[in-house]
């Protein structure tokens, strides 16, 4: 019988944000009957007020401090007007803010009254008339963007339309120094048009840099060598406006923490893996969207809103995969050393009064398996056996008979495993005596598949994973390779050639690299000859006797 | 959702990757691809992954988009096919026109003889990925039993007795309750650049270097199968060009061709790149430190080559104005490579008459379907018939189009049995 995670699921979602991305996947699944709950950092709740009010609750100055339990039954602690809370949902969606650091330091130059940010700008140009005077009484306005650290279509966009709006509207003077101008967002080329002819002077540097001068009185001089006309000029704006590098909320970095998932190197809160392709993370039921998962416009980020209405609907709609094929922990082997809760990338490990895996949450990688030290934590299909009985025995060798390596090939389910059955479309001639054993991930493999293999006659292993950062399981093929790493190291001490355990690694549309990685390795085993640990091989002939029996 | 019905008009990555998110929530779909092969421009795209690190490219995940699209059990996927006309009444209704299966996907086993033994280059075509089933299709406008019924050789061979040549088009009707049109883009065509492409057999585009890499792994000189010397890529070939009134930039070609420039330096460590450009556009979550690394060993020119002549021994004359010394000036390459944009797919004149859609200045169906009101209709996009997008994009301008189809079949009412 087939059962659906939904009967389980608390169907309440926690969304936290107040920006147009939170708002719009709040609205989104309200309007689809799932019940929300809101919680915003400020006083304010941006979503609009006349919203079934059944279904909804807005929880304003809350801030997250724990999350414990998984998907479809998260709970949550935090902490509101100094008062603690709790909340219980069956799904998370994170879609915080993000927030500006302003680039002065990048450029030499302090804050002053005519060295403003980009969000400054943006203010004054949005304030009543009367505030606006101020630019009235200049002509000559500097915007500096990505000179010193690569910018973004979203900063482009802000500096261009300010520019524009000085241009048109005030009759000022903008020069806009950059090096890339960015304009890989809807409608900017139009828009970098539009400010030429409004008479926008741009100027891009290629290597150099401008020499920016903060002199008394915070009069600014920028002296520079143009490219285009080869000439050396001056300028002294009137003022000067800075772009400003966009980064994650301090908030983000908590909530990495609280619940335990991945962030990329500029501490957005999502991992640089395409698996998680638009809004998932490396825990189920928790998915990010909008700005505090990477850089975006307001377009997009009611896109990823849409995209985490989708996967809250998704889940609710998933259909539990069979409890047996998810990882188990045998509880009288257990003894606690909490190595599998460590590894576990997807979060899908508790530890209440015993050590158990939580099956909605169990991805199926095998890490926790492959790595337990007690043999406790298991996974039906990486049993060694189930294993062996995969891949087989490698046949008999005799003189008579040309040596035709047995080569088991341990690949990833996403990606090599693929790659092998492209390159048999293609036509490529794989290796006579190469075995594929399909495994979920790289992750999931021990000494036991590895010795297991070298038991059953093969004369060459190798472990084919997905490449780093495109482990689903995010470390896996760090931990095969780790793995392989310590057997080779082993083979060496023991006098077994350690060229017989190969790792290599595969995407899913390499078909030609896997057959010449395939290839390439029957043609080294062939030369090494049949394995030594192999049980029914009577005399090994080895190439090199070959070689040395014709002499 | 069950009872309910998606066209989906386009199998690329947006398509498929729409049809799975409808068809995981039990709606049916009914993919229908004009094309032989499933996947899009994006298909044939290479995996770039350089040290054995992944560069986030997102090619793989349209190989997973397709395996998965093709194992669903409530997707049902039509190669070859193309709607004639859409009339609604309640529902729609679409009269779609297949065009001539020849080979059985039920009998063929890729073996490849079909391809091997056919006289004609390109009448018999391969797919890039093993999960286009068959992995061969006969092109009907180059075979020659389609022209003059002259051979038939394919047909004969086929062990499995799986070619019908005689096999002829089909018209039928498909009753849905929401329209996607996922139809992609067209690469632009820079035959009328100077830059001799389709004269100069060594002047390539960047997605004829895409297929190359996927399909051999490496970079060879079309002219004589050797590893070029030294390669140039050029940059917003059809992008951001006012006199074609192409005013946009194509936001992928960057992060493509750089990948790919820097792919051809780890597996041709000898072979000296060149990259001609206006703006290196920002890709990538770890943009500045790729580019630093591209700029060590990638030389960078920041000038658009004016014309391109071909030398006696098929290497390639480059002009282009070198800025800081204001000298024109000439080099030889080896290889060129034109990073063709996006451009408006050709059939999408027809889309928009036949859906009622309109097009944005410069062709797009950007703003079809964006708002309520427009959408109440029941016809959506998705993926780069809105626009230049990568295929990261691509997915989630799919998975927001798919949501917008549940709200308006009647989100409200989900039925999940």
């Amino acid at each position: 019988m087939i059962k659906f995670l939904g009967d389980s699921l608390n169907h309440q979602t926690l969304i936290l944000g107040n920006g147009p991305c939170a708002v719009a996947a709040a609205e989104s699944l309200l309007a689809a009957g799932e019940n929300i709950i809101i919680a915003t950092k400020d006083d304010t709740c941006n979503l609009n007020g006349s919203v079934d009010s059944a279904s909804l609750q807005i929880l304003r100055q809350m801030r997250c401090l724990s999350c414990k339990g998984s998907v479809g039954n998260f709970k949550i602690h935090g902490i509101q007007k100094n008062k603690p809370v709790a909340i219980d949902a069956g799904c998370i969606i994170i879609a915080e803010e993000d927030q500006r650091t302003p680039n002065f330091s990048l450029y030499g130059l302090n804050a002053s009254s005519n060295v403003k940010t980009l969000s400054e700008m943006k203010t004054l140009l949005s304030s009543p008339s009367n505030e606006k005077n101020i630019l009235s009484e200049i002509k000559k306005v500097i915007f500096l963007t990505g000179l010193v650290k690569e910018s973004t279509p979203i900063i482009a966009k802000e500096v261009m339309l300010s520019s524009l709006l000085l241009q048109k509207d005030f009759g000022l003077q903008t020069y806009i120094l950059t090096k890339n101008l960015k304009v890989a967002g809807d409608g900017l080329e139009s828009l970098y048009r539009d400010t030429k002819n409004a008479g926008t002077i741009y100027t891009k540097f290629t290597d150099d840099v401008p020499d920016i001068h903060q002199g008394e009185e915070d009069n600014i001089r920028i002296d520079f060598y143009d490219e285009i006309t080869s000439k050396n000029f001056r300028l002294t704006p009137d003022m000067t406006v800075v772009d400003e590098t966009v980064v994650p909320s301090r908030y983000a970095a908590d909530l990495v923490k609280i619940f335990n998932i991945e962030k990329d190197v500029g501490g957005f809160v999502q991992a640089d893996n395409v698996h998680r392709y638009p809004v998932l993370t490396n825990r189920k039921g928790i998915l990010v969207a909008g700005p505090s998962k990477s850089v975006m416009d307001v377009d997009t980020q009611r896109i990823d809103a849409g995209n985490a209405a989708l996967a809250v609907k998704g889940l609710s709609a998933e259909k539990t995969n069979a409890k047996a094929e998810k990882a188990y922990v045998h509880e009288e082997r257990c003894i606690r050393c909490l190595t599998c809760y460590r590894l576990c990338p997807y979060d899908a490990i508790t530890l209440n009064t015993r050590v158990a895996v939580v099956p909605d949450a169990c991805e199926r990688c095998g890490i926790c398996a492959a790595h337990c030290p007690m043999y406790a934590v298991r996974m039906a299909d990486l049993e060694p056996e189930v294993i062996s009985e995969l891949m087989g025995t490698g046949g008999g060798i005799d003189r008579q008979q040309s040596f035709v390596p047995f080569i088991v090939a341990f690949c990833c389910r996403r990606s090599a495993a693929q790659a092998r059955d492209l390159a048999v479309c293609m036509g490529y001639h794989l290796p006579q005596g190469l075995k594929m054993v399909e495994v979920p991930c790289s992750g999931g493999l021990s000494y036991d598949h590895i010795f297991k293999a070298l038991e059953n006659n093969a004369d060459g292993v190798m472990v084919l994973t997905c490449h780093k950062g495109n482990c689903h399981s995010e470390q896996g093929n760090i931990y095969a390779d780790q793995t392989v790493a310590q057997i080779r190291d082993m083979f060496s001490r023991i006098g077994f050639e350690k060229e017989r355990l190969l790792i290599q690694t595969l995407a899913s549309n390499m078909g030609t690299e896997f057959a010449r990685i395939a290839g390439g390795f029957e043609e080294t085993i062939a030369t090494l000859g049949p394995s030594k640990l192999r049980k029914n091989c009577k005399k090994p002939i080895t190439k090199a006797r070959k070689d040395e029996s014709a002499k | 959702m069950r009872g309910k019905h998606v066209l989906i008009v386009g199998g690329g990555v947006a398509g498929l990757s729409a049809a799975i998110e409808l068809a995981d929530l039990d709606i049916r779909v009914e993919l229908n691809e004009k094309s032989n092969f499933l996947g899009g421009h994006a298909i044939g795209y290479a995996c770039k992954a350089i040290d054995n690190t992944c560069v986030k490219c997102g090619a793989c995940m349209v190989e997973e988009k397709l395996q998965r699209a093709v194992s669903h059990p409530n997707i049902n996927i039509s190669v070859g096919s193309q709607t004639q006309g859409i009339s609604k009444n309640g529902r729609f209704s679409a009269s779609v026109r297949r065009q001539a299966l020849c080979i059985d996907p039920e009998k063929c086993t890729n073996c490849g003889l079909c391809s091997n033994r056919c006289p004609v280059n390109g009448a018999i075509i391969k797919s890039f990925s093993k999960n286009n089933h068959p992995f061969y299709a006969i092109n009907i406008a180059k075979c020659l039993y389609f022209k003059d019924r002259s051979c038939s050789i394919c047909c004969d061979e086929c062990p499995e007795a799986a070619i019908d040549l005689d096999n002829s088009p089909s018209e039928y009707t498909i009753e849905a309750d929401a329209v996607l049109i996922a139809a992609g883009f067209l690469p632009f065509n820079p035959r009328n650049k100077p830059y001799g492409y389709g004269r100069f057999k060594n002047v390539v585009t960047a997605l004829e270097l895409e297929n190359m890499l996927k399909r051999t792994g490496r970079v060879k000189k079309p002219s004589d199968d050797l590893l070029p010397q030294n390669v140039a890529f050029i940059q917003c070939v059809g992008s951001r060009d006012a006199k074609l009134n192409h005013l946009w930039c194509s936001k992928v070609c960057c992060g493509s061709a750089l990948r790919m420039a820097r792919l051809i330096k780890d597996r041709q460590p000898e072979t000296e790149v060149t990259f001609f450009y206006i703006d290196v556009q920002t890709f990538g979550k770890d943009f500045e430190q790729f580019y630093r690394e591209a700029r060590e060993d990638i030389r960078m020119i920041r000038a658009i080559p004016a014309d391109i002549y071909e030398t006696e021994n098929k290497a390639l004359k480059v002009n282009f104005v070198n800025h800081p010394l204001h000298q024109t000036r000439e080099e030889i390459f080896d290889l060129v490579v034109l990073s063709v944009g996006i451009t408006p797919g050709e059939d999408i004149g027809n889309l928009s008459r036949i859906f009622k859609l309109d097009t944005d200045q410069f062709g797009f169906l950007k703003s079809a379907g964006e708002d309520a009101t427009v959408s109440s209709n029941g016809v959506f996009t998705a993926g780069a018939v809105r626009g230049p997008m990568s295929i990261a994009e691509s997915i989630a301008s799919a998975g927001s189009a798919a949501w917008k189809i549940v709200k308006y079949m009647g989100g409200r009412d989900l039925k999940f049995d």
